[in-house]
Formats: structure tokens, sequence, C-alpha cells
């Protein structure tokens, strides 16, 4: 996986327009390309709804990318963000969760789901802040209480909507709702105290 | 957008980051993000937070038919830099290439030079604004073509230049010579001997090694120009 500031440089690149950006987004898509579609299959669950995202999430990657700001965000971050919003769209329209029936299938498991889907381990070219912040993320996911990781998680992976979440977890929905509320603020708090940021 | 309630602001970027920020509540967020700097400074916060390190594991290869859909659809040919103008393209041109070079050009400089006939300019080629120009003589007998290019043009591996002769009342190109550069000199072939009048123009494409299969030009045109002698 290509570091930060080679993935920045290249949606920089691609935002100039100018001659060399096609090489640039053809750069930014052959890295990144594989992991999010990864990203989108676990969310609309069909290679060909994935890839359909994967196209329509390249193509406002290039279309929006001189509204990416190197200041204020981090580049997967903010392309992954594009691909997840066109992944639960497509899932929203397609009636996935109806179609696949995907009570039986989801994995219940956050802990595994935390490890199948991020790398915890600590790069080799990464600075020793990543990779305390990558240790203190996966500390506090482990000490929020279950229910509400368990709903992050589900959220996360699969894109699942609060009636998506209540309706997989058998709760009512306002139950689900405080568990989701709730445990970002925990773990948002949890990982700004170990930074040390002041509340 | 409403997010002066504490903790609304934080509430909404944790949610939009989560995916449960969902219809006409993340298009509001989205126009915030877009409208107030301070939503995009506090999501960028967040995601400074949480970092995703994807695993490897979730790697999945796209089918190659997305990349050629993509490239087409998005346009991406008017923002590729030129082949001769890649980085690659030169550092590709090897030590040994360099040396023929000389050589050839040595070759060149101390062979008896041939009483040469007087060239008559016809006709300029250009492509790109500011791109090297491509002179066009002919022999005052018809049978010699040369060009010279203001700057020079090689062909890379696994390419050929075509010069083709559009005639002056349309028609099909038809092909005068196969190029490695546009620095050459070369006999006419002899069904065209002739027909290399004013009006009728001169283009280049560029096309596999050895110059197009079909017999019609299949590569871009890189330079065109028209016969005024």
């Amino acid at each position: 996986m290509a570091d930060d500031q080679e993935l920045r440089k290249l949606l920089l690149r691609a935002a100039a327009r100018d001659e060399g950006s096609a090489e640039a987004f053809e750069r930014l898509y052959k890295l990144c390309a594989p992991l999010l579609l990864g990203v989108a299959q676990r969310i609309v669950r069909r290679r060909e709804l994935a890839e359909e995202v994967l196209h329509d999430g390249f193509a406002a990657i290039w279309r929006t990318a001189a509204t990416f700001s190197p200041f204020a965000a981090q580049p997967m971050a903010w392309m992954a963000t594009i691909v997840r919003n066109r992944a639960i769209d497509v899932r929203a329209s397609h009636d996935v969760a109806r179609v696949d029936s995907y009570h039986d299938t989801l994995d219940d498991d956050p802990d595994g789901a935390l490890d199948r889907l991020f790398d915890w381990s600590p790069g080799a070219d990464e600075g020793e802040d990543k990779r305390r912040s990558a240790q203190w993320v996966r500390n506090c996911l482990a000490e929020l209480k279950g229910a509400e990781r368990q709903a992050l998680v589900l959220a996360y992976e699969h894109g699942l909507s609060h009636g998506d979440l209540a309706q997989h977890l058998r709760k009512p929905l306002g139950t689900v709702k405080s568990w989701v509320r709730r445990g970002l603020e925990n773990l948002r708090t949890c990982v700004e105290s170990c930074m040390g940021v002041a509340p | 957008m409403k997010m002066d309630t504490p903790g609304r602001l934080d509430a909404l970027c944790g949610e939009y980051m989560l995916g449960t920020l969902r219809g006409a509540a993340r298009r509001r967020f989205e126009r915030a993000l877009r409208e107030e700097p301070r939503v995009a400074l506090q999501l960028g916060h967040w995601q400074s937070l949480f970092i995703p390190r994807y695993s490897p594991m979730m790697a999945i290869e796209p089918s190659p038919k997305i990349w050629q859909r993509l490239d087409r659809e998005i346009g991406l040919d008017a923002w590729r830099t030129p082949w001769y103008r890649r980085a690659g393209f030169w550092r590709g041109w090897s030590a040994a290439a360099t040396i023929a070079l000389v050589l050839a050009i040595a070759v060149q400089t101390f062979k008896p030079a041939p009483q040469a006939p007087a060239m008559v300019a016809i006709a300029e080629m250009a492509g790109k604004p500011n791109g090297s120009r491509v002179a066009a003589h002919l022999s005052p007998d018809g049978r010699t073509l040369e060009l010279h290019a203001s700057r020079p043009v090689l062909a890379g591996p696994a390419q050929s230049y075509e010069l083709w002769l559009i005639p002056a009342g349309g028609g099909a190109a038809i092909s005068v010579a196969v190029l490695g550069s546009l620095d050459a000199r070369f006999d006419v072939p002899a069904a065209q001997v002739g027909k290399l009048h004013k009006g009728a123009k001169l283009a280049v494409t560029v096309e596999p090694a050895g110059g197009s299969p079909q017999g019609v030009a299949t590569g871009p045109v890189i330079m065109i120009g028209e016969i005024t002698v």
C-alpha cells in the first residue's frame, strides 16, 4: 500500500488537470482500486454491483479531486468516503439486504471483522505517531461496550443503516441509534485522550 | 446547517464517517462540508483520529474493463503526457541507442557528400503549438523527399512514424514512407511521384513498428501541413 504522501501528491496532480494528470490518476487507481473494491464488495455484496460502485466512485474522485484539501483530509479516508457512500446508495437502491438475506451471512464477531478489515500492525514506513495511533484506536475499540462495538463494526463493514442494524440485531431502533451515537462518542473521547487532545 | 448544539457537529462527523448518516441529512452535511470551513476541519480531525489502513486481505483485483471504461468516459486522453515527453521514454532510450546514433551521424558526416541537387521546400507540418515543426523538401525531379524537424522527433522502439499524402481533392490517404525519425531522406514511391501537388496535404501518424498493418492510418495524427508549392 502506498503511503499517504504519495496518494496526496497523485490526487493533487490529478486535480491540476494538466499534462500528466491522466498518468497520476491511473497510478492512483492502480494503487487504491483493489482495496476500495474490497470495501465496496462488503457493502453491496455482489461483484458486479461492487465494480459498478468502483467505477462511479473513481469517476467522482476524478470529478471532485479539486475539492480534496490536503490539509484537512487523509487521502485514503477521503476516497474511501466517496466509494463507501456510493456503495451505501447502491445497496439501498438494490435492496441488497432483502435479496441476500444477510441476516444469515453477516459475521457477528466484531473483533474478527476488525482484523479482517484493517491492518493494525505497525507499517514499515510509518512514523511513531501513526503507529501508536493505530494501537490506540484498536485499544479504544476493545474498551467499548460489546453492543456498541458490534453496532459500529456492522455499520462500517457492511454499510448498514440504523434500520438495518435494528432489524439485524433485533432491537428497537432507538436503542440501536443510541449504541451508535454513544459508541462513536466514547471512541472519539478515548482516542483523543490517548493523543493528549484536551476534551 | 444547525450544528450549534454541543456535540452535534461531532455526532454528524462520526455518523458521516461511519456511513449511518443517510439521505437528506447526508446531503445537508455534504453541502455544509463544502461551504463551512469548520465542518471540513472537524471532519478532518475525525479522519485523523481514525486513519483506515485497510488490510491487504480486503483487496480484490478489479476487472481491467473498469479502468478502460473509466478512461474513455472521463476523457483522460486530454490530460495525458505525449509519449515523446515522458520521462520513461528518454530513460528507455538506452546508451546503446545513443552510441548507434552517434556512429550513424559520424558515418554520415565523414561520407563524401553526394552532389545533391537543390531541394525545394514544399510544405511545413506542425502538430501541437510549440511542438516540433517538420519541413518537407522535394527534389526537382520529384523522386526524393527530405524531412527536417526543428527539434529531433524519434519513434519509440515499438513505434514507427508513417507519412501520408492526402490528395487535394479528398480521397484516401496514401502511404508515402515509414520512418523512425522525422529527419529523413527517402525515395518517393514510384506510384506517388508527381502526386505531391499544391493543395494536397502531408500528415504523420504514429503506427506500430513497421507502419500501419492495414495500409490505412490507425494511429493519431501528430503533424499535418499543406503542400504550398
